[in-house]
């Protein structure tokens, strides 16, 4: 039975929902988690410059992805609620993006009136 | 275990079918957590640029900040997301006593990470880090620490209002399943319900690095 | 079945429970069309009467109508409304309500108590938002710059900004519900693109609302709390920036343009299909255009703040986004002229709104290209000329064609038709009064005169007392519709199921159509099938006489009704 529930061939009857994820699936996400919230803190405390607020950002991304793909994925899996979810961080992403370019190039070129 | 009379959803008149109905629920809630995304992300974006603006300001603010509570913190939602995950799967195995403790649980985390974060603004509070209400900071940084805070109430204030929100509708969930309310062709309240939770969790996992670990290698 | 046999007693979505009760505690996606209607018109008068007092103020060139504060608080009043509680729910919340499930062939919406509770979220916060601009007002112009909306103005800001918050969600949960029905409720046979490009419009301003409200949600928020505490990120004495809120607030303000613009170009697209009698030309151009206008719209949003210190580079990338946001703009238009030729054009009411809307969005749209390029927009900012071109696309643009779209519909929503000649008088008046309103300030701007000034220089006199003059007949072009239409209600013609003759799923259904919307499942044909018979399909028509008259093809009992001509809808 195909995890896919496809929204253009529903039936009229109940479709089953897809297998039920095992147990194990859970506690290992969980055990990475944990692992990745450590590593995190830890790599903290030493003095890496830049590095730490990069790694840190990494960490984080990864730890999204996992609760996204594993925890929520009996939604998630479809397609458009992909989509979704995508759409959500690549618009804050426009926003951040953007607006962090006028500020970080303000001081290049200053305005002809200024 | 009972042997449960499987309960049959109930359709909505626009819909023509169950699975019709179950579908577009959970598109409804992955907008919503869109949103949300966005809400949240106008506080993640005035962070980055004036973090960018302070780097060091931010970072002798950030190291005021209870790095163990936070990790703490952290690690309960991180756990109490995987409860709920499972206590949506226990559902779905008609496992319903089980269900219901998992997303009691959930709830009961989900308190213990307000109770703690209330001790961090008490802490606060009496160090005089409250701007607007109490703020007394001395040096040249002193301004990029109030706006490092200003930062940091906004955020894990409406945060916590999630959690809060969050806390009580699972709660009142844990109760219903144990009531019977759900079963495993019924659920998707649950499920939607969980989709929140994650989401709250995912705000707090970019919440953590950014308030409580600039800065702490000195 | 001929019209002689006896109607089937099946009530239409009106007639079926008349108590106030039923409906305010309606699920019933045309009953909240109603009351968002209701809502819509009682805040766009609200916000017309605060224009009275501006352009009645700028007769004379000392202002000596209103003092300098009390006109500041009159055009944010103007703002505020027109852009919170009429222009952005305007199409969406009337229209979009009422014909997105028939247009896709559907019950109703995916989530019809939320679409209840987002119209009590409309009122209450609109309601609330008026008792506050009303009671002591707000002065910093509807876009609340930092830092005077935060630090220095004595007005209540926070309990505007809170009543703005709350109906943000409501435009949040209808974007949300829309996107949710397109996908999930269209009926068999019903794909994407055979979809009306009005549901295409509907589905990308749904897209812009959810992606963008939550923005300005927070936005405001974080004012009210700086407003509040007395701190906040925007404080400059803090190391915060006041630009920081003004490229939050038109990352939604700007994407918010396009809420207001994307349902009326798909309205046209249907009002202009019908009235050349055949298909849209470029179809798939057409809603790869409202998508892209939808996406792109996001990324210009600098173009506010080419004079406001914004780093050079940042106005440069800001200007060329917005050049190319104007493309798919300009394929639309390119796309309707080209329907419109060699057709078989008539031209009544809706019609002309449609055509008044091609033309004033154009000019518009040009006067917006010229204030994106950063060297002209350095004299024309925050000159009349701005207040102009944005005026054009809003008001010649979206007002114009939200009316066609109401005549259009009329018949449909109501089951009644209104009277055809005044309807077109007051279009064209319409359409001469807004242009007398709004061209002189293309001039004024262009000549120097500053927006949001109660007073100007006395050489900017008599292009003012035009406009003014020109707002005068516009009132009145506004108040006819609702005394025609209210009139018609009572003593209109019936209508059948397809006055126009028009294709699309909506005219397969009676007038007013039941509550389920359709008694037997509709036809789905290819979009704008106007090469093909309309179906013959769907509940014989309600009681009352189907158009007749002069037109070719006679009345008939069922499915399509006369083309439509001028005399035979009198």
């Amino acid at each position: 039975m195909s995890r896919q529930e496809s929204l253009s061939s529903a039936t009229k009857e109940d479709k089953a929902e897809p297998p039920v994820t095992p147990l194990s699936h859970y506690l290992w996400v969980l055990a990475a988690l944990l692992a990745l919230l450590a590593l995190s803190a830890g790599t903290a405390l030493i003095k890496l410059g830049t590095w730490n607020t990069v790694i840190n950002l990494l960490i984080a991304v990864m730890k999204v992805l996992l609760v996204i793909s594993v925890f929520m994925h009996e939604t998630e899996a479809r397609k458009l609620t992909r989509l979704t979810s995508a759409l959500g961080f690549i618009w804050l992403a426009m926003l951040i993006g953007l607006a962090l370019f006028d500020f970080l190039t303000r001081s290049l070129v200053p305005a002809p009136w200024g | 275990m009972n042997a449960e009379v499987l309960q049959a959803p109930a359709v909505e008149e626009q819909f023509d079918d169950p699975t019709q109905q179950r579908e577009a629920a959970t598109l409804g809630m992955w907008l919503f957590l869109a949103t949300e995304i966005l809400f949240f992300g106008v506080l993640f974006a005035s962070y980055t640029v004036c973090r960018v603006l302070h780097s060091e300001g931010f970072a002798v603010a950030s190291r005021r900040t209870d790095m163990l509570l936070g990790s703490i913190e952290t690690a309960v939602l991180l756990v109490s997301s995987s409860l709920i995950a499972l206590g949506v799967r226990a559902v779905r195995m008609n496992e319903r006593r089980l269900a219901s403790w998992l997303f009691a649980g959930t709830s009961a985390l989900g308190i213990s990470f307000l109770v703690m974060h209330g001790f961090e603004y008490h802490k606060e509070y009496e160090e005089h880090l409250v701007p607007g209400l109490d703020f007394a900071q001395s040096g040249a940084n002193a301004p990029a620490i109030e706006l490092f805070f200003c930062l940091y109430y906004f955020i894990t204030g409406f945060h916590s209002l999630h959690v809060f929100i969050g806390v009580v509708v699972i709660g009142v969930l844990a109760i219903r399943i144990a009531r019977g309310a759900f079963g495993p062709r019924h659920h998707t309240t649950l499920e939607l319900a969980a989709l929140y939770w994650h989401l709250v969790d995912i705000v707090w996992i970019f919440v953590y690095p950014a308030i409580y670990l600039i800065g702490r290698a000195g | 079945m001929s019209a002689a046999d006896p109607v089937m007693a099946v009530p239409n979505f009106l007639d079926r429970d008349y108590r106030l009760r039923a409906w305010l505690t309606t699920h019933d996606h045309k009953r909240i069309a109603i009351l968002y209607a209701l809502g819509i018109t009682f805040f766009f008068f609200l916000g017309g009467a605060a224009a009275t007092l501006i352009r009645l103020n700028l007769i004379t060139p000392d202002g000596a109508l209103l003092k300098a504060q009390t006109y500041n608080k009159a055009f944010t009043f103007h703002g505020v409304v027109m852009v919170w509680f009429f222009l952005i729910p305007s199409i969406p919340t009337t229209l979009g309500n009422f014909l997105l499930p028939l247009m896709i062939g559907a019950r109703d919406v995916a989530f019809p108590r939320l679409n209840l509770a987002s119209w009590y979220l409309y009122m209450g916060g609109g309601l609330f938002t008026i008792a506050a601009l009303v009671a002591g007002g707000v002065d910093t112009g509807w876009t609340f710059y930092t830092p005077f909306s935060t630090m220095f103005s004595n007005t209540n800001v926070f309990l505007v900004v809170a009543g703005v918050f709350i109906t943000g969600f409501s435009s949040i949960l209808t974007g949300l519900n829309f996107i949710v029905t397109v996908h999930s409720l269209r009926t068999r046979g019903m794909s994407w693109f055979r979809l009306p490009l009005f549901v295409w419009g509907i589905y990308a301003t749904s897209l812009v609302m959810v992606l963008a409200t939550p923005v300005l949600a927070m936005t405001l928020a974080l004012i009210a709390l700086e407003r509040g505490l007395g701190v906040g990120v925007f404080d400059p004495s803090l190391g915060g920036d006041p630009l920081l809120f003004q490229h939050l607030f038109w990352f939604y303000s700007h994407p918010a343009v396009y809420i207001m613009i994307l349902p009326a170009m798909g309205l046209v697209s249907e009002i202009i299909a019908c009235f050349v009698r055949r298909r849209v030309f470029g179809y798939r151009f057409m809603t790869y255009s409202m998508l892209a206008i939808a996406v792109i719209g996001f990324l210009v949003w600098g173009h506010h703040m080419f004079v406001s210190g914004q780093s050079l580079y940042a106005s440069m990338v800001f200007s060329i986004l917005s050049f190319v946001v104007a493309v798919p703009s300009a394929i639309k238009v390119f796309n309707w002229t080209a329907t419109l030729r060699k057709g078989d054009i008539t031209l009544e009411a809706p019609m002309l709104y449609a055509l008044g809307f091609v033309g004033l969005f154009m000019l518009g749209g040009l006067t917006g290209l010229m204030l994106a390029a950063p060297a002209l927009d350095m004299p024309l900012t925050d000159t009349y000329f701005v207040v102009a071109h944005f005026h054009y696309v809003m008001v010649g643009g979206s007002v114009m064609a939200y009316l066609g779209g109401i005549h259009y519909w009329w018949p449909k929503i109501t089951g009644r038709l209104y009277s055809e000649s005044w309807a077109r008088f007051a279009a064209i008046l319409m359409f001469f009064g807004f242009n007398l309103t709004f061209f002189p300030q293309y001039i004024l701007g262009y000549e120097g005169m500053p927006r949001r000034y109660y007073s100007y220089l006395p050489q900017f006199q008599v292009l003012n007392v035009l406009s003014s003059a020109g707002a005068s007949v516009l009132a009145v072009a506004y108040l006819l519709p609702i005394l025609y239409l209210l009139w018609s209600l009572r003593y209109g013609e019936r209508a059948g199921n397809n006055p126009w003759n028009a294709r699309g799923l909506e005219w397969q259904t009676r007038s007013p159509p039941p509550k389920e919307n359709f008694l037997e499942p509709p036809v789905v044909q290819e979009a704008y099938a106007y090469d093909q018979a309309a179906p013959n399909a769907g509940a014989p028509p309600n009681i009352g006489t189907q158009v007749s008259g002069g037109g070719p093809g006679g009345g008939t009992a069922s499915g399509g009704g006369a083309a439509p001509t001028g005399e035979s809808l009198q």
